[in-house]
């Protein structure tokens, strides 16, 4: 599985409805095993499951109908098969209970559940998933990732999310996209070792941030119990009060994206698998 | 903070793109009304009375604003409707709840702002009215001048009570239902029910309670102003009284009440159901399954797999359609509509006729047909859009399906649902016929008309419906430009646009007539199907290279994705599409333009100038008069064809030697079907030909002395050459021929071929010119209306055709016989005009004698019903004239159907060619006192006419038709009040009373007196029939009869100077009693309105069974002039004063001479009157016929 991580805007959409191809691109290539994606998007979609950011259902249609409907437009033809076919996947994302059920009740987690069944259709080499997490409440999340990596465990799968913590829960590899380059891609412990003793923590009041900020190269800050928690990048303890901390994928994501983390190699983004 | 709630609603509102569309739509439909009635197009006429009511005049103006804010209920529906219902479909209504203000205020302030919006956006009719009538394509002669206040106040009187009724209702419906849909199919269902509840109140009845129930006040507007005059229509303001008032005080009420009422209902608060309405709940154990990914199903891909996709797609998304609410309420909407417009069906004089299957095709075509265009236009764009609207496009389109499938799917859906319609359509029909007691279901005439003709059309505007909404790619604008496209469609023939072969989807159309079914049309109908079927399967393919799939491009993109779809199998479908639409363009144009000659109607036009300028000058020169005709007629039905030969005799009636001759013929220019074969004389002559003109001059090597005579002759075929743009031509055909002498050669200058419409004239530099001679105008006598070239011809004709038809021509028959297997007939007839026409058909034949007369009538077989009636109201008819006027001249009278390509019936000699449309299939029911035996009165007019047209016929001046016309109508009248009695004659009164007034409502030029009528229908039958009805009532049918008689005397068969009307005038002033002379003014030399009414009625008992009745009148008298400026005049006339029965008879009758403009009578009778009144049979001409009986009450004291 891998990981594009990035803030909005970044991009990420537009690379995946690209290698969907729902989108032509300017310029560049991408490959999947010995296909051109960007020229033969009838082999793609063959082999392809793609989860839209932000997708929609017929409100008044069964889970059931619909799947089977995108069943029969992934090529599964017999109609035995897709029945088979679907009330396995219906099984596979929990869903078989509600199979009869109108989708426009479905909630959030159910709606992106039922997306990745529909992805799952017809046996894909490469699942694309756009953001699926968002909006999702913390339980529904874990169970929706618990999903994902599963399927991740059969499949390549990418990834795309701007919350870090996705990454570092599934993906073996990963990519920071931001202004529509890639900044940074490797395995996520590996980025974390490597910015490794260059991370400092200091806690704040609010109001000295600005100075703080014009001062030290600070990657983040958050709020912890009313006061502000600042992460500075650097090679040294940028003075006394900054204490060193073990660095998570968070830091890399933040170093990475405010600037301060160079690329350590070419960026590997259509290089997946 | 109802001031605040509503300006937030305002520029809410003005801020979105669809208020400025909804304004901008309304704008540009009022400017085309304008330029349409100011006649920017020629030939167009949106207006309800062009000519003299001038396009801009306040009368116009009020009818059409009122007319197009009735759609603009659709609008005010979802501008209201929105305005109370958008909190909840974007769930912010909790926040309003939540805040410091009243539900009054909120709904109160919410509807504010909506009234605002919605009446700025219907403002902008007036707006485009306005400047239509300011824009330089207007005709300046259309327009009178400009009175501003015209645009204003039918603003104040019908938009905005209608608005705050309309907005009000929708409004209250939102606010209790939270949805929009019951607001939507609310809408549609006032504005389809309005216009149903329209044609059933436009019956003569009712017409109060018509126009209260109106909510939009057009049926009271019709009733106020109604019997205006030219003059008060371009002058006079919409006065906000009577009807009017009343109508718009109910409805606004009714808004107000149904707001009140809406608002009290309104809970401040959720539903308890919304709340408690939650996600699904989650299912507690996940189920053990096998793992997907461990089936292996079969994956196809290819385009066999792709094809096999397309039925079960197009059957999804066809359901999904039909299925769908509001589909539900538009046809049901349109079913309505069908089915009210069912209880009309084919009326003439208020009478049905018999649910025959073109009449409920005609209906369901008609009732329908917008409803077609406003179902392919939403669903076209309801399903292109499925997908995004829904967001689901993204993962249907990456999936592995070519692009043409979701296309192909969408187009066979949307067809689908035509196919639908069409199916849900004929199964109407059947259950109106059943319905009507008829069962004579011609289930293959269903099906050809339908799915054989009006499908194709249909489909093909599917095809352009889905290609507009991929080309646009947006929703809404594709939907505009649809409608513009519909708009455009109907304006593009006055436009100059007129061959098919570049009007989208247009075919000459088939006319289908039970006699001829749909004769030879269906050629050419197939040649232009196929033709645009081509075209639509290259809309489809570049509809192909431009669908969207994915992410919504730009131009540029979708240029980079066409030239990436535009492979070798598109180029090659596209290469030999276009080849075979080159090729049968090619065949069509061959056709229309080669084998035939193809005008436009400007160019057409542009020929008659051109006959006009060559040859006017020649009009009048002197020339030899046809004496005797002979012709024979080769019809051969099956090609269809038609061999003319004739020759007539031609006499030097002048008394000077005559050198040179004149002939003009039917040019191929004009009539195509009809080929020139020979015209000589059996004299030496120089000849000039113009064939473009149809114009030939004969100059005579030695003089035609005076009385001497000479021979032309002549042969023509009928016979379509390929087609034309207008598909067949209607003369000679496979069953039902008829075609008359027009098509024959005559002698001089021919004025009939002169253009009669002033615009057309002024275009084509022509001055405008009069209608008819003077009266008085001695150059107008020398020739009867009906021919210039002869005066009393013999006739002799002999007509060939298949064996199993029978052919007509004028005249006794001679002889029938038999001859290489075809059937000929002899005909022949002294002294007819030369006006003669010649039919053909397999007719079925019923006779009956009447005094040694056999009276025939050929009809189709399948059409029995009214046969009787014809025959026994021709019998009537002869007896009534031949008892009152002189014998009937020949030993035979016969009345024979023709197709309904014209809907009239004509009378020559003996012989009266009878349209199946107007007569034939009426179903007159003898025990509704509504009904009028349309058959028997037409029949005895037109029997009458043997009298009064091939006796006594009129000079060629103003009046002429007085002598023929309404000479005929008068004596069907005299026919009909035998039969049916005084009493019984009310009815057709009202019809003839409501046609005239109508029509001289709707007068292009100038009304004129009777004896001076030119060619106005409304005054030569109408107010004919009307004027010599009450002169026989007033002075006695036997005094009337006998000045006709010693006219008829003076002048039948006469040679010239040719009878006028002043004639019969004076006649009728040697026999009418002096106390009734002005009568004689009244109604032959002068336009006379009456204003009568009943003020007051009640009764007192004298005891002994006998009562005294009080009776108070008004009576009025004006006389017109012929714009419709009225002066009143003296009162000094008979007229009656009546007694109702409680069924409505007129039990007494007294003749009152009235002098006074109030007038009390008291009438002693033995029994209580229900009504009493003035003029209770509505004899004479008075514009409000309603309030001349009122009810008897019992006195007070």
């Amino acid at each position: 599985m891998f990981g594009l991580l990035g803030p909005n805007g970044a991009g990420k959409s537009t690379l995946m409805r690209t290698l969907a191809t729902l989108q032509d691109a300017d310029g560049g290539s991408a490959r999947l095993g010995e296909v051109d994606m960007l020229k033969d998007k009838d082999s793609v979609r063959r082999t392809l499951g793609y989860l839209p950011q932000d997708f929609g259902v017929y409100p008044k249609v069964s889970a059931e109908t619909l799947l089977d409907h995108f069943a029969r437009l992934k090529g599964v033809a017999n109609g035995r098969e897709r029945k088979e076919l679907v009330k396995a996947l219906l099984q596979q994302v929990n869903l078989y209970d509600v199979r009869k059920k109108a989708l426009g009740g479905f909630s959030g987690g159910m709606k992106q559940r039922f997306g990745i069944a529909q992805a799952l259709i017809g046996d894909p080499k490469l699942v694309i998933v756009d953001e699926p997490t968002a909006g999702l409440d913390p339980q529904e999340r874990v169970r929706f990732l618990n999903l994902l990596s599963d399927i991740g465990e059969q499949v390549v799968v990418i990834l795309s999310t701007h919350i870090v913590a996705d990454v570092t829960d599934l993906c073996q590899r990963m990519a920071i996209l931001f202004g529509g380059r890639v900044l940074l891609a490797g395995a996520p412990l590996e980025l974390v070792e490597s910015v490794k003793g260059r991370i400092w923590r200091k806690v704040i009041d609010k109001a000295q941030l600005a100075e703080h900020q014009a001062k030290f190269q600070i990657i983040s800050n958050r709020l912890s119990l009313g006061r502000t928690v600042i992460h500075a990048f650097a090679e040294a303890a940028p003075d006394a009060s900054f204490a060193p901390t073990e660095p998570d994928l968070e830091d890399v994501y933040f170093a990475a994206i405010t600037g301060h983390l160079t690329p350590s190699a070419p960026a590997p983004a259509a290089q997946v698998g | 903070m109802i001031g605040a709630i509503a300006w937030f609603e305002i520029r809410g509102r003005f801020r979105l793109i669809s208020t400025w569309i909804y304004f901008g739509i309304f704008l540009a439909l009022s400017f085309l009304a304008a330029l349409a009635a100011g006649g920017a197009f020629t030939g167009a006429s949106v207006s309800a009375g062009s000519g003299k009511v001038f396009a801009n005049s306040p009368y116009l103006l009020a009818g059409v604003i009122s007319a197009l804010a009735e759609f603009g209920v659709l609008v005010v529906a979802v501008i209201a409707g929105r305005a109370v219902q958008q909190d909840f479909e974007y769930g912010v209504h909790p926040f309003f709840f939540s805040a410091p203000i009243s539900k009054w205020q909120l709904l109160l302030g919410r509807f504010l702002g909506a009234l605002v919006v919605s009446s700025v956006i219907l403002a902008s009719i007036e707006l485009g009215l306005w400047a239509g009538y300011h824009s330089p394509w207007v005709d300046a002669k259309q327009l009178g001048p400009a009175v501003r206040w015209a645009y204003v106040q039918p603003y104040l009187t019908f938009v905005l009570p209608s608005v705050l009724f309309s907005g009000a209702l929708f409004f209250g419906v939102a606010a209790l239902a939270r949805k929009m849909l019951p607001v939507y199919v609310g809408s549609i269902l006032l504005v389809v029910g309005n216009l149903i509840a329209g044609a059933l109140t436009r019956d003569l009845d009712n017409k109060h309670l018509a126009a209260l129930i109106d909510p939009f006040g057009s049926n009271a507007f019709e009733n106020v102003t109604r019997y205006w005059s030219i003059a008060e229509k371009n002058t006079r303001l919409i006065p906000l009284t009577g009807d009017l008032l009343v109508n718009r005080v109910i409805w606004v009420a009714l808004g107000l009440a149904v707001l009140a009422f809406c608002m009290w209902r309104f809970r401040f608060a959720q539903h308890v159901s919304e709340r408690a309405k939650k996600a699904q709940a989650e299912p507690v154990a996940p189920t053990p399954s096998t793992p997907a990914s461990q089936l292996k199903p079969t994956l196809r891909y290819g385009w066999r797999r792709d094809l096999g996709l397309v039925p079960s797609l197009s059957w999804m998304l066809f359901r999904d359609t039909v299925k769908n609410v509001y589909f539900a309420a538009i046809v049901f909407a349109g079913l309505l509509f069908v089915f009210g417009s069912a209880k009309a069906l084919g009326s003439m004089f208020g009478t049905n006729t018999y649910p025959v299957t073109y009449q409920v095709l005609g209906l369901l075509g008609g009732g329908f047909g917008i409803f077609f265009l406003v179902l392919i236009t939403f669903y076209a764009g309801e399903l292109v859009w499925r997908e995004r609207d829904a967001k689901v496009a993204q993962i249907e389109d990456a999936l592995p399906v070519a692009d043409w499938v979701p296309l192909l799917s969408k187009l066979l859906a949307l067809v689908g649902v035509q196919v639908f319609l069409l199916g849900v359509l004929l199964v109407s029909g059947v259950l109106i016929q059943t319905f009507k007691g008829y069962h004579h279901y011609e289930l293959g005439l269903y099906v050809h008309q339908l799915f054989g003709i009006n499908l194709v059309g249909l489909a093909l505007l599917c095809v352009l419906a889905i290609t507009v909404q991929t080309v646009v790619n947006h929703k809404y604008v594709g939907h505009v430009v649809m409608v513009l496209y519909f708009v455009l469609t109907l304006f593009a023939s006055t436009l100059g646009f007129e061959h098919n072969l570049y009007r989208y989807s247009h075919t000459p159309g088939c006319t289908y007539s039970d006699m001829n079914g749909f004769g030879h049309c269906l050629g050419p109908q197939r040649w232009f199907e196929l033709y645009w079927a081509l075209f639509a399967v290259l809309l489809a393919l570049g509809t192909r290279l431009l669908w969207v799939r994915g992410t919504d491009p730009g131009w540029r993109e979708r240029r980079r994705r066409i030239s990436a779809r535009f492979g070798g199998k598109v180029a090659l479908t596209a290469a030999v599409t276009l080849a075979l639409l080159v090729g049968v363009g090619g065949y069509i144009f061959y056709n229309t333009n080669i084998l035939n000659p193809y005008r436009t109607s400007v160019e057409q036009e542009a020929l008659s100038a051109r006959y006009e300028k060559a040859y006017k000058h020649l009009e009048g020169a002197p020339q030899p008069r046809i004496v005797a005709v002979k012709v024979d007629v080769d019809l051969h039905p099956k090609t269809p064809s038609a061999h003319v030969r004739g020759t007539y005799r031609l006499r030097n009636k002048t008394g000077a030697p005559l050198s040179t001759i004149y002939v003009s013929d039917v040019s191929r220019e004009v009539a195509p079907e009809v080929t020139q074969e020979a015209l000589t004389l059996d004299r030496e002559a120089k000849r000039t030909d113009d064939d473009l003109l149809g114009f030939h001059t004969f100059e005579l090597a030695k003089p035609l002395a005076p009385g001497e005579e000479l021979s032309l002759s002549f042969a023509f075929a009928i016979q379509d050459h390929g087609f034309t743009n207008s598909g067949m031509e209607t003369e000679v055909v496979h069953n039902g021929t008829f075609f008359s002498s027009t098509l024959s050669p005559h002698l001089g200058y021919q004025p009939t071929e002169e253009l009669t419409d002033d615009s057309a004239r002024r275009k084509q530099g022509l001055k405008e010119k009069e209608r008819l001679r003077d009266l008085n105008d001695p150059k107008g006598r020398l020739n009867t209306y009906i021919a210039n070239d002869a005066d009393w011809i013999d006739f002799d004709a002999t007509v060939s055709t298949a064996p199993d038809q029978i052919a007509l021509a004028p005249g006794t028959e001679v002889r029938r016989w038999t001859q290489n297997g075809r059937a000929y007939f002899q005909y022949h007839r002294d002294r007819m005009l030369n006006f003669y026409a010649f039919l053909s058909a397999r007719y079925a034949v019923k006779t009956t004698t009447w005094n040694g007369v056999k009276i025939e009538v050929l009809y189709h077989p399948e059409h029995p019903y009214d046969v009787d009636a014809m025959l026994a109201a021709a019998k009537a008819s002869l007896a009534y004239c031949s008892k009152n006027f002189g014998p009937y001249p020949d030993p035979v009278l016969r009345i024979a159907e023709f197709p309904r390509y014209a809907s009239y019936a004509q009378s020559f000699p003996a012989n009266i060619p009878f349209s199946e449309a107007i007569g034939f299939i009426a179903k007159v029911d003898p025990s509704d006192p509504k009904d009028v035996n349309y058959p028997y009165f037409v029949t005895a007019h037109e029997v009458a006419h043997q009298w009064w047209a091939h006796q006594v016929i009129g000079a060629n001046v103003q009046g002429e038709t007085m002598l023929s016309e309404s000479f005929a109508e008068y004596t069907a009248l005299m026919v009909l009040k035998h039969k049916y009695g005084v009493e019984g004659m009310r009815r057709f009164l009202k019809y003839e009373l409501d046609g005239y007034l109508r029509g001289r409502g709707m007068e292009r030029k100038k009304e004129l007196p009777l004896e001076r009528v030119e060619d106005q229908g409304y005054i030569r039958y109408q107010k004919g029939g009307m004027a010599m009805y009450a002169l026989q009532d007033m002075v006695g049918e036997d005094t009337v009869n006998s000045a006709l008689k010693s006219f008829r005397d003076q002048v039948a068969y006469q040679e010239p100077p040719y009878a006028i009307s002043t004639q019969f005038v004076d006649a009728l002033r040697k026999v009418v009693p002096a106390d009734h002379a002005y009568l004689v003014h009244d109604l032959f030399e002068a336009i006379t309105l009456y204003e009568n009414r009943a003020v007051s009625a009640t009764y007192r008992p004298l005891g002994k069974g006998q009562y005294e009745v009080t009776l108070q009148v008004k009576a009025k008298k004006v006389q017109a002039d012929a714009t419709g400026n009225e002066t009143e005049v003296p009162l000094n006339d008979w007229i009656d004063i009546g007694l109702l029965d409680d069924a409505g008879r007129v039990a007494y009758r007294v003749k009152k001479r009235i002098t006074a403009p109030e007038t009390t009578f008291k009438l002693d009778v033995n029994w209580v009157p229900a009504k009493a009144g003035i003029d209770p049979l509505n004899e004479l001409i008075d514009r409000d016929a309603d309030d001349n009986v009122i009810k008897v009450e019992r006195s007070a004291s």
